[in-house]
């Protein structure tokens, strides 16, 4: 666990990585967590990833309830950056994210369509979250 | 309100200047050289020096600087010794007085110099010793509100009366117990007396050491990290205010040791949390831990005694260096800590001690790692002994110097990292893992650590002490009696990686893999009892994680032996019962599958098949028969099974397996036993589920057997009757009858009629018939068509037209008969 190791360093000297459950990423700088990992971000970002490109949205401070978050790692600034991913602007990125909401939409539309036509009917995945 | 506020220091400091400059009787050098004790006065004279400064203070306003009003404050301390300089010379300045022995100015900076005379002194003596609430008053984050109560009304000190105009709106506590100018007090602003608070500070400091002139008012002139230095002589304050026992200190102001209202620091938390099952507690577990208070308090405290009149307190040396913060200050603050000791332009040479000393000091103490290093100076001292008063805990697992956490990866400090009590429960290869990746960052970090930190202002917002509550309770989880069954994979992953580590290393040195020892936990049982006040309803519940409210109380209720005999009596009996009925099912099944099996199976084994046959078939009816007599059909076992619907089903399957001997017997059983049948059935209603195999077997049976079976309907006085009145009952007399009758029809020469009996019992049935009543008279599954035949042989014309009535048989059927 980094805490425990690090808490002599703080929190903060490295940029944190939590991922949350609704599949956002954010990255800052960690201040505070406590035993249900509710986690106080600051200087915070928002990263969103679309096939290669990626780009960053600046949030300001967050307060994450603990329950929403999926994992939260260390950003080690010391590892070399040779990442394939380009950063583009935000409203590039929010543009890409749009097609690519689209399109996964209308995949499932389709989906759905072909399912009823032969009677049987999926529900959807979203309401399922907590089972 | 220790906080620097920058603009008002500027002002102050540069009217201090001025007046300073034109002060010419300011013996400042005199303090300097002799200190406190140098001078010896006799407090009369002192007094009566006083009394007049209060006359003349009308006169005029003295600029009197806040130096003064601090050293008035910090004068109440010493009570008892006053040591004011020569009533001739000017008031020894608390700015002037020498510095301490470690003290953070050599020279005392001019702006504090002494504003007034030595009049000045002594009535700011008076002050002191006056005043013991103004020490209140200064050392918390009072506003003017509190100054103006603790303090006597300040008078004005006659001598400053040469700058009336210089300083006017500055105002001054005089030192005099004498009354009045309230209205000095009151026009004092806030910034004022903030700076006044302040100041009165930095001359409490002195209160460590000697005596109160002699004073680190180094730390006076604004101008030098005033930020710092009033944290610095915060906790000293206090210890010093807590030992001098001022009543008026409202305990809960101690807790905020320092804190700038405006820029406060989140408020500490209410209590320390309880890991583990707890007894009742006021306060849940998952409060994270408190903010521990100043510790220099605390460690003043334990060290020392009280006085009631500490003047000539002997702060321990660690005093002189409190924890220049507090565990956390609000990140603005620092900010402002940070930047001002570089922005400021140089002093003096003899500031540039003080300035370095201060960051030495801080840096020691420093439990926040966030505090600004850009100021480099004086490496970090080694053992840091005389500096680090915060003594707090130190775990006894650290190592190094800090007190706080393993050191930051300085240069000075060696980067091995602490393993920490509450890792025992990792692998042992993870934990060498996590410590050699900790080393490896150390090291690359090291120097890039101080520049970074000190943009960094924000690091501080989780204390130590919450960081590792928070790892311990993720820690706690990991806690386990039996690893390789909580945690299975993690325990093989590792010694995998063990393996092949060893592997890859050649393993010359074969060491088994190295197994997880989890100290034994003993698993406390903690049983929660509510507490329970005496004579109140109810119970109290403290519900915490560990002990959850309880929704249900559950209550052992013990019935009386005999009603719970009875009842289990009665409950086994059933199951018994129930249970044979399986059994002898299953064995039914098998019967009844045989023709399948049979057919399924190849020749060689269909013999066996066969046997295996026959033998369950043989069980069965054993089951049911009398102990030693083959033909008869225990009466007992036979109503008990019969007793249970699921009996019943399984005799009327059974039946058409059994050889028609046993099945013979069976339903002779049937008829004996009817009546008792008959009301065990009122229930279920279900003994016509037998209706159609025993017909079977009567149809198949002999005239002999038949007569039998009509007299063991017959049976015993009144059975006859209660048979009738059972539905399954007349229809089984019917089924006899008609039997009879098809027999005698059938067969003329059947030896029904040989014995006497058959006739007997027919004409006993008919007579029966005809008495009982109609009402009781129960309807049948159905009528045979050939009775009234049969009773045509027997009686009369009259009864057989009675008996038809009765029964209803209808005349088709006897016409379909008749003929017969």
């Amino acid at each position: 666990m980094t805490i425990q190791h690090n808490t002599g360093t703080l929190p903060s000297q490295e940029k944190h990585l939590v991922l949350l459950r609704d599949g956002r990423t954010l990255i800052g700088f960690l201040r505070s967590i406590d035993q249900f990992a509710n986690l106080v971000f600051h200087q915070t970002v928002e990263r969103i990833h679309v096939g290669k490109k990626f780009g960053d949205i600046p949030r300001g401070i967050f307060i994450v309830r603990g329950e929403n978050v999926v994992l939260l790692g260390e950003i080690d600034m010391d590892k070399p950056c040779d990442t394939v991913l380009q950063q583009v602007s935000i409203e590039e990125i929010l543009e890409e994210q749009r097609l690519q909401q689209q399109a996964k939409q209308e995949t499932e539309k389709a989906k759905v369509t072909a399912l009823k036509d032969r009677g049987l009917s999926i529900p959807k995945a979203d309401n399922l979250d907590e089972y | 309100m220790f906080r620097f506020q920058s603009l008002d220091e500027d002002c102050t400091l540069e009217k201090e200047e001025g007046l300073v400059e034109e002060e010419d009787e300011i013996d400042q050098f005199n303090d300097d050289t002799f200190g406190d004790g140098a001078i010896d006065d006799d407090w009369q004279e002192e007094h009566k020096r006083l009394a007049e400064l209060e006359e003349q203070k009308n006169d005029g306003l003295g600029g009197l600087g806040l130096g003064t009003l601090g050293m008035g404050g910090m004068g109440g301390g010493n009570a008892s010794t006053v040591h004011l300089p020569p009533p001739a010379s000017r008031v020894p300045h608390p700015s002037s007085l020498p510095p301490p022995h470690h003290s953070l100015s050599s020279i005392p900076p001019p702006g504090l110099e002494e504003r007034g005379g030595g009049d000045l002194a002594e009535s700011l003596a008076m002050l002191i010793l006056g005043v013991d609430p103004a020490i209140a008053s200064v050392g918390g984050p009072a506003g003017p509100d509190d100054r103006s109560t603790g303090l006597p009304p300040p008078p004005s000190i006659p001598q400053q009366h040469h700058h009336p105009s210089q300083l006017p709106p500055h105002h001054q506590l005089t030192p005099s117990g004498l009354p009045p100018g309230p209205p000095h007090l009151s026009l004092l602003s806030y910034q004022q007396h903030q700076h006044l608070l302040r100041r009165g500070a930095a001359p409490m400091q002195q209160m460590n050491s000697h005596n109160i002139w002699e004073n680190n008012l180094g730390f006076g002139p604004v101008s030098i990290t005033p930020g710092l230095i009033t944290q610095m002589e915060d906790s000293p304050l206090m210890s010093i205010i807590k030992e001098v026992g001022l009543p008026n200190r409202p305990p809960p102001m101690m807790s905020e040791d320092g804190r700038d209202l405006s820029e406060r620091a989140p408020p500490p938390r209410s209590s320390s949390p309880v890991i583990g099952s707890p007894p009742v507690r006021a306060v849940p577990i998952g409060t994270p831990p408190k903010q521990p208070m100043s510790h220099a308090m605390n460690h003043h405290h334990h060290q020392q005694i009280h006085h009631p009149t500490a003047i000539h307190v002997r702060a321990p040396v660690q005093h002189r260096y409190p924890p220049s913060f507090p565990e956390r200050i609000s990140p603005n603050t620092l900010l402002n800590i940070a930047n001002s000791p570089l922005c400021r332009p140089p002093f003096p040479a003899g500031v540039g001690p003080v300035l370095s000393q201060i960051q030495r000091a801080q840096m020691l103490n420093s439990q926040v790692a966030g505090f600004p290093r850009g100021c480099q100076g004086p490496p970090l001292l080694p053992g840091g002994g005389g500096f680090r008063p915060f003594f707090g805990q130190p775990p006894p697992h650290r190592m190094g110097p800090h007190p706080g956490g393993p050191p930051p990866p300085n240069h000075n400090h060696v980067p091995c990292p602490i393993i920490r009590h509450n890792t025992t429960h990792l692998h042992p290869q993870h934990r060498r893992m996590l410590t050699q990746r900790m080393q490896s960052r150390g090291g690359e970090r090291g120097g890039r650590v101080g520049d970074w930190r000190s943009r960094d202002p924000y690091s501080n917002l989780m204390s130590q002490r919450e960081k590792e509550w928070v790892a311990k309770i993720q820690m706690m989880q990991l806690q386990s009696t039996d690893p390789y069954l909580d945690d299975y994979y993690y325990q093989n992953y590792f010694e995998k990686l063990e393996k092949r580590q060893e592997r890859d290393r050649d393993g010359v040195r074969k060491e088994h893999t190295t197994k997880l020892i989890t100290p034994q936990v003993a698993k406390l049982e903690h049983t929660y009892r509510p507490v329970q006040f005496a004579g109140s309803l109810g119970k109290l519940t403290v519900s915490s994680v560990n002990n959850p409210r309880k929704m249900i109380d559950t209550v052992v209720t013990s019935r009386t032996d005999d009603e719970e005999k009875r009842e289990k009596q009665v409950w086994n009996k059933r199951r018994q019962i129930l249970y044979t009925v399986e059994k002898m099912y299953s064995l039914l099944l098998e019967v009844q599958d045989f023709e399948k099996r049979f057919m399924q199976t190849p020749e060689e084994q269909r013999e066996a098949l066969l046997e295996q046959h026959k033998t369950h078939t043989l069980q069965l009816y054993s089951s049911l028969k009398e102990k030693e007599w083959d033909d008869r059909v225990s009466d007992e076992q036979c109503l008990l099974i019969m007793s249970v619907r699921k009996g019943k089903r399984l005799i009327s399957r059974l039946i058409p397996f059994l050889p028609p001997l046993q099945a013979a017997t069976v339903v002779m059983g049937i008829a004996r036993n009817l009546p008792a049948l008959a009301k065990k059935d009122k229930q279920d209603q279900v003994l016509c589920w037998l209706v159609e195999p025993i017909a079977v077997v009567i149809s198949s049976l002999s005239s002999a057997s038949l007569t039998d079976l009509l007299q063991e309907l017959q049976g015993s006085e009144g059975q006859l009757s209660r048979v009738l009145q059972n539905k399954f009952g007349v229809t089984l007399l019917y089924l006899i009858l008609s039997e009879g009758e098809r027999m005698q029809s059938s067969n003329p020469t059947c030896q029904l009629m040989d014995d006497n009996r058959w006739t007997e019992l027919v004409f006993s049935v008919t007579r029966e018939l005809l008495n009982v009543p109609s009402s009781s008279l129960s309807p049948p599954l159905f009528t045979p068509p050939n009775l009234l035949s049969l009773f045509s042989r027997y009686v009369d014309r009259q009864r057989l037209e009675l008996l038809q009535e009765k029964l209803q048989i209808s005349a088709l059927s006897r016409c379909v008969w008749g003929c017969a």
